[in-house]
């Protein structure tokens, strides 16, 4: 099987432990090179997380035990590289009608 | 050594998401002082009592001190675990999610422990402290020169744990510490003309 080389997540966690604490943590797994975390909305107790993660050989089940044991939950895989290059989505002529 | 390294990381990381340190140390400092007081008011009321034997006193000290220990222990956890079930019952009400399995629900119980323990033994050790003077009674001769000494020892623990809030506070340590000795001393005034032999 294909290595996946890039994993974008909406995930929703609570305030605590923070999000430097989770990408910490899943900047140490094997295979990952980088993460960047952003938050784009907060509600008094939890908090939605865009998380995208690059690396050579990402593991989707470690990634999710780790958010997991932080709180969080996975709502969506929002998008998934996989192979020997990062390749970003093709234009469509789908996307001119956005 | 990494384990020790280990567990007090781990520690921190509790203590940061459940924000232990926080309510620990506002339960130290409440529970302290009520032990200091409630232990005055044990060694006044057997001073005007006429009580001049340090083993009765010692007794008396003693039971107060478990007596203080477990009350705190037991109020505690029971509160504490109620308030800490209740919080993260809200929190899986938002996620949608047990959290009981996660790093939450440890901190969680972790906070549960150390704050029950430390306002169990923050009156009994503050208390034990007051009453030391009387275990070495038998060195003092007169049984009168270990009130004084306990009662010294009240307002210097007053004065530490007055000293300890200013600093959290970061205010003047020594007025702090002064607010402190005033409660100790009106505590002594009261029960002394409460005297009525």
């Amino acid at each position: 099987m294909g290595k996946i080389r890039r994993l974008v997540l909406d995930v929703l966690k609570p305030h605590e432990p923070t999000i430097i604490e989770l990408a910490g943590q899943l900047s140490d797994l094997n295979g990952v090179e980088a993460v960047n975390i952003s938050i784009y909305e907060i509600d008094r107790r939890v908090e939605n997380a865009k998380i995208t993660i690059e690396g050579d050989n990402i593991h989707y089940e470690r990634v999710q035990q780790v958010i997991l044991e932080n709180g969080g939950t996975v709502h969506s895989i929002d998008e998934v590289v996989a192979g020997k290059m990062i390749i970003e989505d093709a234009e469509t002529p789908q996307d001119a009608l956005r | 050594m990494g384990f020790l390294y280990r567990a007090l990381q781990r520690l921190q990381e509790y203590s940061d998401i459940a924000e232990i340190g926080e309510i620990a140390r506002r339960y130290f400092a409440m529970n302290a002082f009520d032990g200091v007081l409630t232990i005055i008011g044990v060694l006044m009321g057997n001073y005007t009592a006429g009580v001049r034997s340090s083993a009765i006193v010692v007794s008396t000290g003693l039971s107060t001190c478990v007596a203080m220990g477990i009350s705190g222990l037991w109020g505690a956890y029971l509160t504490e675990s109620a308030e800490r079930k209740r919080g993260l019952d809200i929190l899986e009400n938002h996620t949608l999610s047990d959290l009981s399995g996660t790093k939450i629900g440890r901190a969680s119980r972790a906070a549960v422990i150390i704050v029950a323990l430390v306002d169990g033994l923050a009156p009994f050790a503050a208390a034990l402290v007051v009453l030391s003077p009387f275990f070495f009674s038998a060195l003092l001769k007169d049984v009168t020169a270990s009130y004084y000494l306990s009662l010294g020892m009240a307002m210097v623990t007053l004065f530490s744990l007055g000293a300890f809030l200013g600093r959290v506070s970061k205010e003047n340590l020594i007025l702090s510490g002064l607010k402190m000795i005033g409660a100790g001393l009106i505590a002594v005034l009261l029960s002394y003309l409460l005297d009525t032999g």
